[in-house]
């Protein structure tokens, strides 16, 4: 995963390249606009992160250029800017999202992830957090390397779940993945199935937590200690 | 009543709405009006008075149409019942019969025809004054008949009643409808002069310091006012240019101190792990907090709201729940969010987000762990944000809004900005914050928008 930072000072660059180094991306760093132009000549680049104020011009301009010629690479904005226009600003100028100054590596790097479209620590098709492991192309769990019986129906939850793992996944997002072939819908089908699955995985010893957030939706939670 | 106390905290028309002493314009320009109209009558009468005395004959001519006048009116008097007039000596009146004309040597003017009767009027000097004479025509139960007259008087007082006749004849009766109908056309056209300056007034009491894009509405006003509305307008683009440069220098220390703050938080995560190093890296979060809600409560300061944007609360709710939960979680709290009626309002998305953000906060803040924290949207243009910590006490209630008030200044975390953000986001809003207190604990602070215009 090769990653551009566009970033004028110098100190903060090195250490967010060092920090984001550390978490297995591969960083190159240039400080204004032209630089940012002619890398993005040079190689391909998977993400940028992109500071908008800098000294030859504003990285909105810059997205906006790119956006118009059809680039799709995704873009993190990365700024002091915490203005309340400013994110949807930043949004529409076809940022991917948006990051105020200042913030810690394990969050830019999850957003990073999240942009790559490589959320949480899956790697292939195996989805991990604590001691639990889905693989998704399988369709199977195991809770500390013992495989325990779920539903299809609780596999998909538990899917949902992991992929935004430490996230707040809303109901009608989890309902429309259980139901998406299936008509048959009680308002309390949802709550049911994470009820059940709940206790599946804390049976078999599953150091993961499926908390509800009360009318919004449901969140998995990785170990305290395990979460970077 | 659930509630204990209710506060409203915000008065937006707080300040004194009472006019100024002095006159209004329209009763300034009435009175002037009624002393011009007066000192103008009295003119007249001075003239009246001055023309008459100048016209002996005349005057004489008139004081005896004036008697014939009364004679007509009595109908079968005797004319030698008439007073005549005042202090008049040697009255004498009687009817006299132009065929007979009998011993009638003094009514026939000299050269006249016999039986050719005619109005005349003669005034000569006698001693120590003068005698008129005369004859007029006198029109009784439809019969013609002659009146002839006769006085002697001395100096003015004879002609008294012909000169209050003349004034109440030539001066009152024309100008007192005269001056009426001015006085009532004013009314009118000085009402409607000073409609654009009431507009204008109106305007300006509209105006809010959030909103500073208002001007006052130019045309189609008299010249004077416009020249007000103008300068007023002018004055407005200079302080809408002052709000800019307060908004950009915002920008830039949030730009100036964040990048720094960025820094130093990465830097100390570089280090080995040590109590110095947490207590480090508390102290710069803490710092980053402050910076943070010092650049929002001056952006909210100098926020220019257009609450024109329908917005559903609820959508923006269960976005900051689901964003603040996991965080919220780790510290073992609970957040609930719950959802009542219709919950669209007109607002700024960020800025609702940014109300919802600060009071839970302010929530987590103050209540125990054990105690969940809920949060609501609607019924209504509302939401609403509950905790069940300690009730705030009589004592604090008039401080939570204070800017850096903080209830226990030893508190480390919190600049004591949160809710000061919060109300400046809801009077930017044309809303506003209240708390209250429920009977079974912890407080509500409830934040109210406007509600969407009809059919949308």
């Amino acid at each position: 995963m090769r990653l551009l930072l566009v970033e004028d000072n110098a100190r903060l660059a090195s250490l967010i390249r060092e920090g984001l180094n550390r978490q297995g991306f591969a960083v190159d760093w240039c400080e204004t606009v032209d630089g940012a132009e002619h890398a993005l000549k040079i190689n391909d680049y998977d993400l940028m992160l992109l500071d908008l104020g800098l000294p030859d011009g504003d990285g909105l301009d810059l997205i906006r250029s790119l956006r118009r010629r059809h680039d799709t690479m995704p873009i993190l904005i990365l700024t002091a800017r915490g203005g309340l226009d400013d994110r949807v600003t930043g949004l529409d100028a076809g940022a991917d999202d948006y990051l105020v100054k200042p913030f810690q590596i394990p969050e830019l790097a999850a957003r990073c992830r999240a942009l790559l479209r490589r959320p949480g620590a899956s790697l292939g098709t195996q989805l991990t957090s604590g001691n639990v492991i889905l693989d998704s192309a399988e369709r199977t769990v195991t809770v500390g390397g013992v495989p325990i019986d779920a539903t299809p129906r609780e596999v998909d939850l538990l899917e949902c779940l992991l992929r935004r793992a430490g996230h707040v996944v809303a109901k009608p997002a989890l309902e429309g993945a259980l139901y998406s072939m299936d008509a048959e819908v009680t308002p309390n089908a949802l709550e049911a199935c994470i009820s059940r699955l709940r206790k599946r995985i804390t049976a078999a010893g599953a150091d993961v937590q499926i908390r509800t957030v009360h009318g919004v939706g449901y969140a998995l939670f990785a170990p305290v200690s395990a979460d970077g | 009543m659930r509630c204990s106390r209710l506060f409203p905290l915000m008065d937006r028309s707080g300040n004194s709405k009472k006019g100024p002493a002095g006159p209004t314009l329209f009763r300034q320009i009435a009175t002037r009006l009624a002393a011009f109209t007066l000192l103008f009558a009295l003119l007249d009468v001075c003239i009246v008075v001055l023309t008459y005395s100048s016209q002996p004959e005349s005057l004489a001519q008139e004081l005896l149409t004036l008697e014939a006048h009364k004679a007509e009116k009595g109908t079968d008097l005797q004319p030698d019942l008439l007073a005549g007039p005042p202090g008049a000596e040697h009255w004498s009146a009687r009817y006299i019969d132009p065929d007979t004309n009998a011993g009638s040597t003094p009514p026939l003017r000299a050269g006249a025809a016999p039986g050719m009767l005619m109005d005349w009027t003669r005034r000569e000097r006698v001693r120590g004054g003068y005698r008129i004479t005369g004859v007029r025509s006198v029109l009784q139960n439809g019969q013609q008949r002659w009146l002839f007259m006769q006085f002697e008087g001395d100096g003015i007082r004879p002609y008294v009643p012909v000169i209050a006749n003349e004034i109440v004849q030539h001066v009152a009766l024309p100008l007192i409808p005269l001056s009426l109908l001015l006085l009532v056309f004013n009314v009118f056209a000085v009402r409607r002069v000073l409609k654009p300056l009431r507009r204008a007034e109106a305007e300006v009491d509209a105006l809010d310091p959030n909103n500073v894009l208002l001007r006052l509405s130019e045309a189609p006003a008299p010249r004077e006012v416009n020249t007000l509305v103008r300068a007023v307008n002018r004055a407005l683009t200079r302080l809408d240019e002052a709000m800019a440069i307060l908004r950009g220098f915002t920008a830039n220390a949030a730009h100036e101190l964040r990048t720094p703050l960025s820094i130093m938080q990465l830097s100390l995560d570089r280090l080995p792990p040590s109590p110095l190093r947490d207590d480090l890296q508390a102290d710069t979060q803490h710092l980053t907090r402050l910076v943070s809600q010092m650049l929002d409560l001056a952006q909210a300061d100098a926020m220019a709201v257009e609450p024109e944007t329908p917005v559903d609360l609820a959508d923006i709710g269960r976005d900051i729940v689901a964003a603040m939960a996991p965080k919220v979680f780790a510290n073992q709290r609970d957040l609930r969010f719950e959802t009542s009626g219709d919950t669209r309002a007109l607002g700024h998305a960020e800025a609702i987000y940014r109300i919802y953000r600060n009071l839970i906060d302010n929530a987590l803040a103050h209540a125990p762990g054990d105690t969940p924290i809920v949060v609501t949207a609607g019924p209504g243009p509302q939401l609403s944000v509950r905790d069940y910590g300690p009730s705030i006490s009589d004592e604090d209630l008039p401080h939570i809004f204070e800017r850096f008030w903080r209830k226990d200044r030893r508190e480390t975390d919190g600049a004591g900005l949160g809710l000061g953000i919060v109300q400046r986001l809801a009077q930017a809003h044309g809303g506003a914050i209240t708390v209250e207190r429920p009977i079974d604990g912890g407080a509500l602070f409830r934040v109210t928008f406007a509600p969407l215009k009809h059919g949308e």
